[in-house]
């Protein structure tokens, strides 16, 4: 479907998401019916469900913490605001860096939220918080924004991963390891740090795949004989775990970007960044739930303009390039991308030309599925100093992602007979970036 | 934050308990009493219970929670074997008198301490050091407790003992919130509690009373400090402003000097007092009067020891039958009701009469009945509830007991045989240590441990697993392997070195056709024989 047939009423507006948002499923699920939402498509599976299975979750990490003042949240003129301009963006009234031209463009598909104040300007306690929207208590080890992505939006059965992650840069990675706290090893990670495609996923060379697969029959047989008489749920997660094997092992050529067109890998560009969001895109097309792709390097405490003036447009590039791909796909309705780091930049410009960690007053960013394009949340003052209009912390912004993919936000998981709901209670999600 | 609320009187019930009078008389053996009150339970609510499990099942069961690690095909042969009345007590007593029962228990309590912050950090120093000195001396558990409140930096008896609390030291609320959870089954940090008060035992006055006892405390150029005043503020949730008092989780005040804000000027000289210290890189002394001595002292004291007492029983039940007398253990409060309170509150007597004795309690336990029943439920209908204890739980294994049960498992089992109990251990220690590696690769269970694909994958495609367990090699099981004549031999060896139990008949005609479909290759199929009995839930789980 080409954008020209788009006529601008808002009749067929509605109309055109309505059919992409079909296409979209569809597409996704013959592009490779990896999932077997494919499946029980064609049986009885209720629109309500594929709605919420149909859902997806980039994440850009901008580790080390990037600064609003140079992407989101512009104080051109202010003694904070630096060299760079702000530009209007394709949404009246909204102007953001000259450093995104590209993301201005589209900024009919994102929603910014200017009014971060997260309270921790502590690389690892700052990475934990926006990672899993709260601090761990002492007892109660929380999963991460992927990992329950992974159970909400994934299948039990699914053939392909359910949380994968990229962190290629060394910078920050231990501050904020992929963690699925009390869902434990079921929805870990598959962490990608120094290789494009996960390990573990290719038979080794000593073995012939039909041999491979038959002593794989003989284990399920004596798992077989040992469940007999037993129930545990940890039981049923081994033997699940195990007859997941095969079909990882077969989602591996999704790691592949060499399987892309040549025109498609030219538009994202050469970088690692470029290549790994890329892959992502692949994963999710897919029908891997939730991906994480780590950019790093944002810790600018000298130098921080030459810094962005280097990194932002990459950033800006990439990140529009996917909004572009998701959409010409028919995914963009139902991936939602979230740009968001540790913590943002003091205004205050230091005298190695550097900003320092800032938790106070700093933006993030949300494209795509159930987010309400162009809309702004929040403001800071002057100086970018201080939020002045709707101050809001990690939770809200969690309740928000989980609004905007289906996700009842108050949920409960259970740790045996205690209720954990999945943001604390009475955690409002920001209805005004809502579609 | 918030804090629940409270009603002190109840507390108090959990502290003291039932009436001693109305419990079983001391004088019986610890897994008697268990057994008294167990069975009583499962009669009273008309269930029927597993059979117990055999021999085979039992030793493996046992050697894995006492000491880490399955037992080797030549142990299992011998004591399924013995023709012995008492031979469980024998076995018991055995592995609890070896070296891998420190190790292993040291292991666990570390684990336990420091849920996994220590990395398992051994060595001179290090908490598990200090642990492992204090199983095998059998230190008593109040002891231990006190080591760890209130360690001791001169005193070399002691080393490692302060690694519990110092790394604590930057959040008091934290240090709190875990010495309550960890010491006494309290958990008072409401903020995942529901809207409703789930918990009515606990006050703010209580978490910021218990705060008091260690607000005082601090890190001092890496040694410990104690200030001689200081005052927990806190705002209720009615936006008063209150002073804390110091009081312990029963409600117990105790009547403290210094219970206020310094002034400036005492402040400055008790800053540069320690500076002095801090500069001679010594070990302050401790001021006259210390909150955290008090706490000790009160946290024993006959009237609130309770908590203490029951909260390690708790502990032990649990991590013995993979689920406590009170769940979660953290949560032992009025509204949570023991599944068995008279037996939790025998056990909690039982330990405090007997020096608090771990071992006495681990012994009761692991010779019990309850502890040895099957975990298959053969009979008719669903099996009852896990709280009645009627059938055995099957529980994934921690990292070191799969570690360590792999390289067992795969060890050439002839060089098991006929050795000396001290060589065996020897001997054993040296796989275990070769096992740390590996055991770094699985995740320590929770309560609703789930396994993942990756360790899935990394079993079924890693290089380093192939290396690791299915490799060639003079001490390994495939050079025994390979000089078996008939197939039959084969599975057999197999399924005793590594399932600790006879192959079944069943399994022998499975692996003989396997294994005759591959007779151009019968290296690599021997390997894939291992490699699916190494994978079987059977070997994941203690069962």
């Amino acid at each position: 479907m080409s954008r020209s047939s788009f006529c601008g009423s808002a009749a067929h507006a509605l109309d055109r998401r309505g059919f992409l948002g079909l296409a979209g499923a569809g597409a996704a699920a013959i592009a490779a019916d990896m999932t077997g939402v494919g499946r029980s498509l064609s049986s009885s599976t209720l629109a309500s469900e594929l709605k919420q299975q149909g859902k997806r979750c980039i994440m850009l990490w901008l580790a080390g913490g990037a600064s609003q003042l140079e992407t989101w949240d512009p104080k051109p003129g202010a003694v904070t605001g630096g060299p760079f301009r702000a530009i209007p963006t394709c949404v009246p009234g909204a102007h953001i860096s000259e450093l995104m031209p590209k993301m201005a463009s589209r900024m009919n598909t994102t929603c910014i939220i200017r009014s971060l104040n997260t309270k921790n300007g502590d690389h690892g306690s700052g990475a934990q918080i926006m990672m899993k929207g709260r601090r761990d208590e002492a007892s109660v080890k929380y999963p991460d924004l992927g990992a329950v992505l992974g159970k909400e939006l994934g299948r039990a059965d699914s053939k392909v991963p359910d949380y994968v992650w990229f962190y290629s840069q060394t910078e920050g990675r231990g501050f904020a390891p992929g963690a699925s706290g009390f869902l434990g090893a079921r929805y870990a990670p598959m962490e990608l740090t120094t290789n494009m495609a996960p390990e573990n996923l290719r038979r080794l060379d000593g073995i012939t795949d039909l041999d491979h697969k038959e002593r794989s029959d003989l284990r399920d047989l004596l798992s077989k004989q040992f469940e007999r008489g037993r129930t545990s749920s940890t039981l049923g997660s081994h033997n699940e775990a195990y007859q997941r094997v095969r079909g990882l092992m077969a989602s591996e050529k999704l790691f592949d970007i060499t399987q892309e067109a040549q025109k498609t890998r030219d538009s994202y560009g050469p970088t690692q960044f470029a290549e790994q969001v890329l892959v992502a895109r692949r994963l999710v097309e897919a029908g891997v739930p939730f991906v994480r792709v780590a950019r790093a390097w944002w810790d600018s405490h000298g130098q921080n303009f030459e810094t962005h003036q280097e990194m932002v447009p990459e950033l800006d590039h990439v990140m529009a390039t996917l909004i572009d791909d998701l959409k010409d796909r028919g995914l963009l309705e139902s991936t939602l991308i979230i740009t968001l780091a540790e913590f943002g930049r003091t205004p205050s410009i230091n005298p190695s030309l550097g900003r320092d960690h800032f938790a106070s007053a700093w933006s993030c960013s949300l494209s795509g599925c159930g987010i309400k394009g162009g809309a702004i949340y929040g403001k800071t003052d002057a100086t970018g100093n201080r939020v002045v209009e709707g101050e809001v912390g990690a939770a809200q912004v969690f309740a928000t992602i989980y609004r905007a993919l289906g996700i009842n936000h108050q949920k409960n998981y259970y740790l045996g007979s205690r209720p954990v709901p999945l943001t604390d209670p009475n955690t409002k999600p920001i209805k005004e970036v809502l579609a | 934050m918030r804090w629940c609320i409270c009603i002190p009187s109840i507390a108090l019930m959990f502290a003291i308990g039932a009436q001693a009078d109305e419990l079983q008389p001391a004088g019986i053996p610890v897994e008697k009493t268990i057994d008294h009150y167990v069975d009583s339970a499962i009669k009273a609510n008309g269930i029927s219970s597993a059979p117990m499990a055999d021999d085979a099942t039992f030793i493996r069961r046992v050697t894995l929670d006492l000491c880490g690690r399955i037992p080797t095909a030549a142990e299992t042969r011998e004591y399924v074997e013995s023709k012995t009345l008492d031979k469980r007590e024998k076995l018991v007593d055995r592995l609890m008198q070896s070296s891998g029962f420190v190790r292993y228990q040291a292991s666990e309590f570390d684990a336990m301490l420091m849920q996994g912050a220590s990395n398992g950090r051994r060595g001179g120093g290090s908490l598990r050091d200090y642990l492992e000195r204090s199983i095998a001396s059998n230190r008593p558990w109040n002891e231990v407790f006190k080591d760890l409140i209130l360690p001791d930096d001169n005193d070399a008896a002691k080393k490692g003992a302060g690694e519990f609390l110092k790394p604590r030291l930057t959040d008091v609320d934290k240090l709190t919130t875990e010495v309550s959870i960890l010491f006494f089954g309290v958990n008072m940090s409401c903020a995942r509690c529901h809207d409703h008060p789930l918990v009515a035992d606990w006050k703010q006055d209580h978490f910021f009373g218990m705060k008091s006892f260690f607000n005082r405390t601090f890190d001092n150029g890496g040694f410990l400090a104690e200030r001689e005043f200081g005052l927990v503020k806190f705002q209720t949730t009615k936006g008063q402003n209150k002073d804390a008092q110091m009081m312990f989780l029963t409600g117990k005040v105790v009547s403290a000097p210094g219970m206020k804000e310094p002034t400036k000027d005492e402040e400055k000289k008790e800053k540069e007092r320690f500076e002095e210290f801090k500069k001679k890189k010594a070990v302050p002394p401790p001021p006259k009067f210390s909150a955290r001595s008090a706490f000790v002292e009160t946290a024993l004291q006959p009237e609130q020891r309770g908590y203490f007492s029951k909260a390690i029983v708790n502990r032990l039940w649990n991590r013995f039958f993979g689920l406590g007398l009170v769940n979660p253990v953290d949560q032992m409060h009025s509204e949570n009701a023991p599944s068995h309170p008279e037996l939790l509150e025998w056990l909690a007597r039982d330990l405090v009469d007997h020096r608090y004795d771990l071992k006495r309690t681990i012994r009761g336990v692991v010779l019990s009945h309850a502890y040895g029943r099957s975990s298959r439920w053969d009979s008719n209908g669903e099996p009852p509830a896990a709280k009645w204890f009627a059938v055995a739980r099957v529980r994934p294994l921690t990292p070191l007991q799969l570690a360590n049960s792999l390289r067992i498992a795969t060890s050439d089992p002839q060089t098991f045989e006929n050795t000396k109990p001290a060589d065996l251990e020897k001997k054993i220690e040296q796989i275990e240590s070769s096992a740390r590696g590996l055991a770094n690769m699985f995740e320590y269970p929770n309560d609703d441990f789930q396994i993942g694909a990756g360790e899935a994958l990394l079993f079924s495609n890693s290089d380093r697993m192939q290396k690791d367990l299915l490799a060639d090699g003079g001490d390994r099981l495939f050079s025994n392997l390979k000089k078996l004549k008939t197939n039959d031999q084969v599975v057999e060896l197999t399924v005793s070195s590594i399932l600790c139990r006879p192959a079944t008949s069943y399994e022998k005609q499975m692996f003989n056709d396997f294994l005759a479909k591959r007779i151009d290759r019968p290296a690599d199929a021997q390997r894939q024989l291992v490699w699916a009995f190494l994978t079987t839930s059977e070997f994941r789980f203690n069962h």
